[in-house]
């Protein structure tokens, strides 16, 4: 990705150095325990890996960081504020994290600029003009800045989830949250999303991404989670974890991946 | 290639089957036909086809003769023509009837500038401008027979008139008038009300026929629509007083058949009503319609709720939008495109309904119908009366679903 744009939207505030604390978070879905005490803090600017079996809880996780499953105990505080039921937290929080899903889901009945400017200028009440223009530095970012007045539609999976990184990225959060970002996508669209994740990652953001993709973890990723049946079994330096791995059953999903 | 294998190893000699397996198939190119030949292909195509189509031309030659011969020799519109002022507006006594033209000018401009400002244009293709220059010669001897005088010819050719001056206006000021069209069809209805009622005018329980049924389908189609959206929504709500609200309004309402509650508007309200408080009648029917019809609308809306991905709720709420513009900004745009089908079929049928009003002692257009061919010179006409009719609700719902379909066209454009 191009230097000069390095910097657009991610400039980082100085806070408490813990971005993310989650202390025992459990999570049940009527009988079935998703998660069962999860443990782990994240530090501003970190990127952090998980990896998992699917119905490990993962994806679970990284919802209950802003709040689209609500954490049934234990506690979880994002850049200071503990998630509660109460609804203005959540607001707050949520505006402070981005998230980027696997199926994309952007507006299908607004344009790809509309997409982009409707949350700042809603939410944070930016004046059109600004939002506009920070949009269009997002594009150019995510190297789509063509597609402006397209519909979601009309782009590819690839593009679309270029979109959707924007999309995220104009509300200038602290935390980027991805789950799955490229499981939907082609092959060969799967290495755009990518580059633009290990642009951000390269940038002062604090990432989490839940992904398959054990390339990325390698290249740009600080710390690696592992999880499996609701539980976090190991975690390490990416070098530590894929050279030397100590649970056995990090070992086996590693073999039958790598 | 694999050792023991039974493909043939020299691929080179093996049969091709080239027939089975066309890469390209060309679609049959469309060859233009002569007359004749296509009645050969398309009614003769073999001996059966050809019975059918000879007697089935029988029937229909016969039926639409009959038919035509009775519509210009048998029947007698003289009942029409001469109730032409009870179908439209009932007992609306005559020096106040142009209270009622100053409305439907109202009406016919604002069409006229909506439809400038939305740009819609028609299209003129030669088959649809012939259907146009056809139709428009029918309405015109229609109206030749109908009319009489030409004070009455003035003012009718005056409401096309009307429209296409919105429309010119409207082109003109495009998108600035925009604002002006919005607020002109909010203050219509309030508008008509002062117009026919204000200023020694008339008093609702003596308005009535076709105008009767269209104040009131209009005034309960557009406080309905709101109305069902928020039923809708409170349906949803994790707050059991207000879902269980919802839910037994929608229930109830939807439940009961529309004539059960006319009739307790016009008895039983009243005396539900403190004295101080009564109602006209007029209220009491757009109340009776509206909560029937948002009732319907609610169910309508909640099918198009249901359609929408959950994963658009959560990117909302990812982006940091409140429930309230998550409901507005994105979900209820998706939902209500959705529903457009269903919702503009509900609303034609809720026009028809309002005839319904013919079960009070109202003069609507159906019931004007009744009363025309009841007089003693029409005796035996009910047949045009009620044929008449029929045709003023079939115009206005034609225009209707024709109208539904444009916008359904136009909100679909680049999206999914």
């Amino acid at each position: 990705m191009a230097s000069e744009m390095e910097l657009v939207g991610t400039e980082v505030e100085a806070g408490p150095e813990q971005m993310i604390e989650a202390e025992n978070v459990k999570k049940w879905f009527g009988n079935f325990q998703a998660l069962k005490g999860v443990t782990t803090t994240v530090k501003r600017g970190e990127v952090v890996v998980i990896l998992g079996p699917s119905g490990s809880g993962k994806s679970t996780f990284i919802r209950t960081i802003n709040r689209l499953e609500r954490h049934d105990d234990g506690r979880i505080v994002v850049d200071g504020i503990e998630l509660t039921d109460d609804i203005r937290n959540i607001e707050r929080v949520r505006s402070e994290i981005g998230m980027v899903f696997q199926s994309f889901n952007l507006f299908p009945h607004l344009t790809v600029m509309d997409n982009i400017t409707l949350a700042p200028r809603n939410v944070r009440r930016w004046p059109k003009a600004k939002g506009i223009e920070k949009a269009r530095a997002l594009l150019e970012r995510v190297g789509i800045p063509e597609q402006a007045d397209k519909y979601p539609a009309q782009l590819s999976g690839g593009q679309q989830q270029r979109v959707a990184i924007a999309r995220a990225l104009a509300m200038e959060p602290k935390i980027m949250l991805f789950d799955e970002p490229t499981s939907a996508l082609d092959p060969e669209m799967i290495k755009e999303v990518l580059d633009v994740m290990k642009e951000l990652a390269r940038s002062a953001m604090t990432l989490i991404v839940v992904t398959h993709e054990i390339g990325f973890a390698k290249e740009v990723g600080d710390r690696v989670l592992f999880f499996d049946e609701g539980l976090l079994i190991e975690e390490g330096t990416p070098d530590r974890f894929f050279s030397n791995p100590q649970n056995d059953r990090t070992k086996l999903f590693l073999s039958q991946i790598l | 290639m694999i050792p023991g294998s039974e493909l043939p190893t020299d691929l080179e000699r093996a049969p091709l089957i080239i027939e089975e397996e066309r890469a390209v198939e060309v679609a049959p190119s469309k060859v233009p036909t002569t007359p004749g030949e296509w009645v050969r292909q398309n009614l003769f195509s073999s001996i059966f086809n050809g019975v059918v189509t000879v007697l089935s031309a029988a029937v229909v030659l016969y039926f639409g003769f009959q038919l035509l011969r009775w519509i210009f020799v048998s029947a007698d519109w003289a009942v029409v023509k001469a109730n032409l002022r009870i179908y439209m507006v009932g007992r609306f006594p005559l020096e106040e009837v142009w209270r009622v033209w100053a409305s439907a000018y109202l009406v016919a401009f604002l069409i006229g500038l909506s439809w400038g400002v939305s740009g819609l244009r028609l299209r003129w293709t030669p088959r649809k401008a012939a259907l146009r220059a056809v139709l428009g010669v029918a309405v015109l001897l229609v109206l030749a027979y109908l009319l009489e005088g030409l004070r009455i010819w003035i003012l009718t050719l005056a409401i096309p008139a009307t429209v296409a001056a919105g429309v010119l206006l409207g082109r003109a000021g495009s998108r600035r008038l925009r604002g002006v069209v919005i607020a002109g069809w909010v203050l219509v209805f309030p508008a008509i009300i002062v117009l026919l009622r204000a200023f020694d005018g008339v008093p609702p329980q003596v308005w009535g026929g076709f105008m009767l049924n269209v104040l009131l389908a209009v005034a309960a189609t557009f406080l309905s629509f709101p109305v069902g959206i928020l039923l809708a929504l409170g349906r949803r709500s994790t707050l059991p007083i207000i879902s269980k609200f919802c839910v037994g309004f929608i229930e109830l309402f939807r439940g009961v058949p529309l004539v059960t509650l006319i009739i307790s508007g016009q008895f039983i309200l009243p005396l539900m009503l403190p004295p101080r408080m009564q109602l006209s009648l007029i209220v009491r029917m757009i109340l009776v319609f509206t909560i029937f019809s948002s009732a319907y609308v609610a169910e309508i809306v909640r099918g198009g709720l249901q359609g929408v991905h959950f994963g658009q709720y959560e990117a909302a709420k990812a982006v940091g939008l409140s429930t309230t513009r998550m409901m507005a900004l994105i979900i209820l745009p998706q939902a209500l495109r959705m529903t457009i089908p269903a919702m503009i079929s509900h609303f034609i049928g809720l026009f028809k309904d309002t005839s319904l009003l013919a079960a009070l002692a109202i003069t609507d257009a159906l019931r004007a119908a009744r009363r025309a061919s009841a007089q003693l010179e029409f005796i035996g006409d009910q047949k045009e009366a009620l044929l008449a009719a029929a045709l003023l609700f079939w115009v206005v719902t034609f225009s209707m679903s024709r109208w539904s379909q444009r916008l359904e066209r136009r909100l679909g454009v680049g999206e999914r």
